[in-house]
């Protein structure tokens, strides 16, 4: 989804780009909101992040998954705030795989959902041991959790199979659905966040 | 259109105080424990918070976030306390389920840690208008083109908000079943998003476009809508919470040169 040429570490935003992380938070916030609504068993908070980090790169994927924590920190869960380590980790992922090309078709998104799925089972881990002793908070994951530590298993062990089993279904739907978005945006939309250093043009 | 924060203006000294203030005593609410090394210490912290959230008569406002974390510390309690590895004396039976006082204990520090965090949050974000605090992040030098990211989200999710009410409705009258089994809810989940995505990353060419009009990109300083938040008592609080922090820092450290 990338043009050549373009530096992936660039720092130089423009405008459209910006913009593209407010709305990518809202995206997150939606995406939860639904899952919610609908009473999905997964958490889907992260479609802006990685959209974000598909169509503008890994850093600006990175600054909407701390951004998107940060804001939730101040308004509703103080304690959201420390995973924001976590998207930071997501959005990098996200954008470093589909800039080398991985989210061309179905099953490479797949690769990618996979990477990042693990990416942040990794990084949530010890913040979940941290605060909470290593549970996550679901049902599902909680309970074999349970089980785990029950059969005297070690407990980052258990807490690594507890965020595993939610955080990789999740990331899976998360990317899928992004795939399927982010296929049928217009060009000229594409466009305009990967526009290099030379010419930002906005009339096209 | 409905306010994602909590915050409200009722006149308190909370109120009043520089954010800054604010997000030093989080700070020092948060570092002071693990320097002691003390539970009581944030257990005195919870109390302080609890105080200061009464007096501003905000208290009633904090039950929302602590609903949010108040399941997860639930679960927390059962599963330490039934299961935790080392659990050797019982403490609590009902009927065939046994509480172990380790588990328990090890429990009861992850609740009081979670509550001193999210009160001394609270303390902040119940008196602190979001708006406020960035703009004073901008005045001590953080980016501006940053700081309109952050406030404009403030803005941007109530919209979104409006706009999946009004797509969910349209998508329900044209049949579409949102509510059933597993399935039925997951496949309603793309034809509820992807309008909403779609129509905001649209918008975002627009707020481009706008925002550039208006200078967005313009080198020269700029000026602030509204006056800077602060009292004078904020000098004093903040260096009694800086001296405060000190003072605990050399006690542990007269306290391990012994």
């Amino acid at each position: 989804m990338s043009k050549k040429g373009k530096s992936l570490w660039s720092l130089n935003f423009n405008t459209a780009t910006l913009v593209l992380i407010p709305a990518a938070i809202g995206i997150n916030y939606l995406g939860k909101l639904f899952a919610g609504v609908l009473k999905l068993p997964l958490w889907l908070d992260s479609i802006g992040t990685c959209l974000a980090a598909v169509l503008a790169g890994p850093i600006v994927g990175a600054i909407c998954g701390a951004a998107n924590n940060i804001i939730y920190g101040l308004t509703m869960d103080p304690i959201s705030t420390v995973y924001a380590l976590t998207n930071i980790a997501i959005g990098l992922a996200v954008g470093i795989l589909a800039h080398k090309g991985f989210m061309k078709n179905i099953k490479l998104s797949l690769v990618t959902a996979i990477v990042a799925g693990l990416v942040a089972v990794v990084v949530s881990t010890p913040l979940n041991m941290a605060f909470w002793g290593g549970t996550t908070g679901n049902v599902w994951g909680d309970a074999v959790y349970a089980w785990a530590i029950a059969n005297n298993l070690p407990v980052f062990f258990a807490s690594f199979i507890d965020e595993l089993i939610v955080d990789l279904p999740d990331k899976i739907a998360v990317l899928l659905i992004v795939f399927a978005i982010s296929k049928s945006l217009p060009k000229s939309l594409v466009a305009l966040y990967q526009s290099g250093d030379t010419i930002d043009s906005l009339d096209n | 259109m409905k306010s994602i924060s909590l915050y409200e203006e009722k006149g308190s000294i909370l109120n009043k105080l520089a954010p800054e203030s604010k997000i030093l005593y989080i700070i020092l609410a948060l570092v002071l424990p693990a320097i002691v090394g003390s539970k009581m210490v944030s257990v005195v912290f919870i109390a302080i918070s609890i105080g200061l959230l009464l007096f501003s008569k905000v208290l009633k406002k904090t039950i929302p976030i602590l609903g949010v974390s108040g399941f997860v510390l639930l679960t927390v309690v059962i599963i330490q306390g039934l299961f935790r590895a080392g659990n050797v004396t019982p403490l609590l039976t009902l009927g065939p389920v046994i509480f172990y006082k380790e588990g328990l204990l090890f429990a009861f520090n992850i609740v009081v840690n979670v509550l001193n965090i999210l009160l001394s949050f609270c303390v902040l974000i119940l008196a602190t208008k979001p708006s406020d605090m960035i703009e004073n992040f901008v005045r001590k030098g953080f980016s501006p083109r940053f700081g309109y990211v952050f406030i404009s989200v403030f803005q941007i999710i109530p919209q979104m908000t409006e706009t999946m009410a009004t797509i969910t409705d349209a998508q329900r009258s044209r049949g579409m079943e949102t509510e059933g089994n597993l399935l039925v809810r997951i496949k309603a989940f793309l034809p509820l998003i992807s309008p909403v995505v779609m129509s905001s990353l649209i918008n975002t060419k627009e707020r481009a476009l706008a925002l550039e009009v208006r200078g967005f990109n313009a080198k020269n300083k700029k000026t602030f809508l509204n006056d800077e938040k602060k009292s004078s008592a904020d000098k004093y609080i903040q260096i009694t919470m800086i001296l405060l922090l000190i003072a605990g820092i050399v006690w542990r450290v007269v306290g391990c040169l012994k």
